[in-house]
């Protein structure tokens, strides 16, 4: 995938669907007469760094898409909060967290009633105004620093992720080719500092949920949590999870100081996802991950059942992790045999290539 | 904020103001000859109107939206490229547009 096509893809990603196609059509022929114009006047192909220039003029994707877009929708409580280029994404994205939170949320409180659980309504509504908070609050505010980033940086963005860049387009762009086309992520010359940012504030959450659900099994088990609670497996390999993001934090701490070590995040990658395989493993030999509470035997039959339910999520849940997880270890190998040697370094892997970003 | 600062803002506001105003005026001059984009870009841009595709694709939507310009997808030189002219529609308006604009400029003549 050539320049060119990168940034057009970037702004499709923005753009109204049923217009599409047309519109990338006409804007990348624009483009490649641009191209060809240059090259006859300098009477030679450009580098890419020379293409990179010319994409430059052309602006931030994100922002030529709002362009064509009629809809100039956006957030704003006084002041804007967030403009016309991400109110798309804002609104995408949020529908998908509060989409998959309801549907959560829904397949609980259906478990417990077919078990013939009382739920109050009160209950339902109040979970869901919480949840609804949450969201809504979370990704405002991230979708706010960003929107506020884009303001005051319009042209900080690159389709090849070098070191300083604002990565807005970028990220979006990658995360889709990195996780399809793994040859992307071969090509990468270091770690985003923003990726390495995010995994050590996303993992640091988690492990304060973790400690906070032995504490709080409500955190994971909603209000099943009065009937309900975590099988001893899940205290036996509670271990090995915080270790493991432990490990993971550290490793994004490591790249934090050092981008270019890419070796070492994917080493460190392959460990990890092996650890959590046979974490996953162990958990789906164990059989059973939530048991009766107490409380549970007044109705034996009903809580026999929504056990078998919860079980029977649970199990389907851990095979899906293991496959994921069995097909991402198949492809951190393949990238760490891909990756040159030269390209990064780790400090486990050796030295000798530090000097070569 | 210096006071040459907001001046100069305040011009640059209201340069492109008047700028955006005559580009559709240009854009349907331009059209009276067939074209695809790029060229038309650079008919612009040679004619001292030099308008950004971000602008300019989108404006020649609307007024093909509007019944002022059709366009037909082409191919030329192995690659496809879309045509765009001016509709029937499109002509008597440029007709009423550029008679409205001469009117102005005389107007603003007469007073300078």
């Amino acid at each position: 995938m050539d320049l060119v096509d990168r940034y057009v893809k970037a702004v499709a990603k923005a753009l109204p669907e049923n217009q599409r196609e047309d519109i990338l059509s006409e804007l990348s022929e624009d483009i490649r007469s641009e191209i060809e114009d240059r090259q006859r006047e300098l009477g030679r192909a450009l580098t890419e760094a020379e293409q990179e220039a010319l994409l430059k003029q052309r602006g931030n994707p994100l922002v030529l898409a709002a362009r064509y877009r009629q809809d100039h929708r956006s957030v704003a409580f006084g002041r804007q909060i967030i403009g016309p280029v991400l109110y798309p994404f804002y609104v995408r994205v949020l529908s998908f967290n509060l989409g998959l939170t309801f549907l959560v949320i829904t397949i609980i409180f259906t478990a417990l009633a077919v078990s013939g659980q009382k739920i109050g309504i009160g209950d339902i509504f109040s979970t869901s105004l919480l949840q609804l908070f949450i969201q809504l609050s979370v990704v405002t505010l991230i979708f706010s620093i960003v929107e506020k980033h884009l303001v005051k940086h319009p042209d900080r963005w690159n389709l090849n992720g070098r070191r300083g860049s604002f990565r807005l387009d970028l990220d979006i762009q990658r995360d889709v080719q990195r996780d399809i086309l793994f040859r992307m992520e071969c090509n990468t010359r270091e770690v985003s500092r923003f990726e390495s940012v995010s995994i050590i504030i996303a993992s640091a959450v988690a492990l304060a949920w973790m400690t906070e659900v032995q504490r709080y099994p409500f955190l994971i088990l909603g209000p099943a949590a009065a009937f309900l609670k975590l099988a001893p497996i899940w205290y036996q390999v509670y271990f090995p999870i915080v270790l493991l993001t432990v490990a993971e934090i550290v490793r994004a701490i490591i790249n934090l100081a050092r981008p270019d070590w890419v070796r070492f995040r994917t080493l460190v990658r392959v460990i990890v996802q092996a650890a959590v395989l046979a974490v996953v493993y162990f958990l789906i030999k164990a059989g059973s991950w939530v048991t009766a509470a107490g409380s549970m035997t007044e109705n034996a039959g009903n809580s026999t059942r929504t056990l078998e339910i919860i079980n029977q999520w649970f199990l389907y849940g851990l095979v899906s992790t293991a496959i994921f997880s069995g097909a991402m270890l198949v492809l951190r190998i393949t990238q760490l045999i891909r990756q040159p040697r030269g390209q990064s370094e780790s400090p486990g892997v050796g030295t000798a290539a530090k000097e070569g970003n | 904020m210096t006071p040459g600062t907001n001046n100069h803002e305040l011009f640059e506001n209201l340069r492109l103001e008047l700028r955006r105003g005559s580009l559709v005026l240009a854009v349907l001059t331009a059209l009276r000859k067939e074209q695809y984009g790029y060229t038309l870009r650079k008919t612009l841009g040679e004619g001292g109107m030099a308008i950004d595709e971000g602008t300019l694709y989108p404006l020649l939507r609307r007024l093909e939206s509007q019944g002022l310009l059709v366009s037909e997808w082409r191919e030329e030189e192995k690659r496809n490229k879309r045509f765009y002219r001016l509709s029937a529609e499109g002509k008597v308006i440029l007709k009423q547009l550029l008679t409205e604009w001469q009117s102005i400029n005389a107007s603003l003549d007469g007073m300078l």
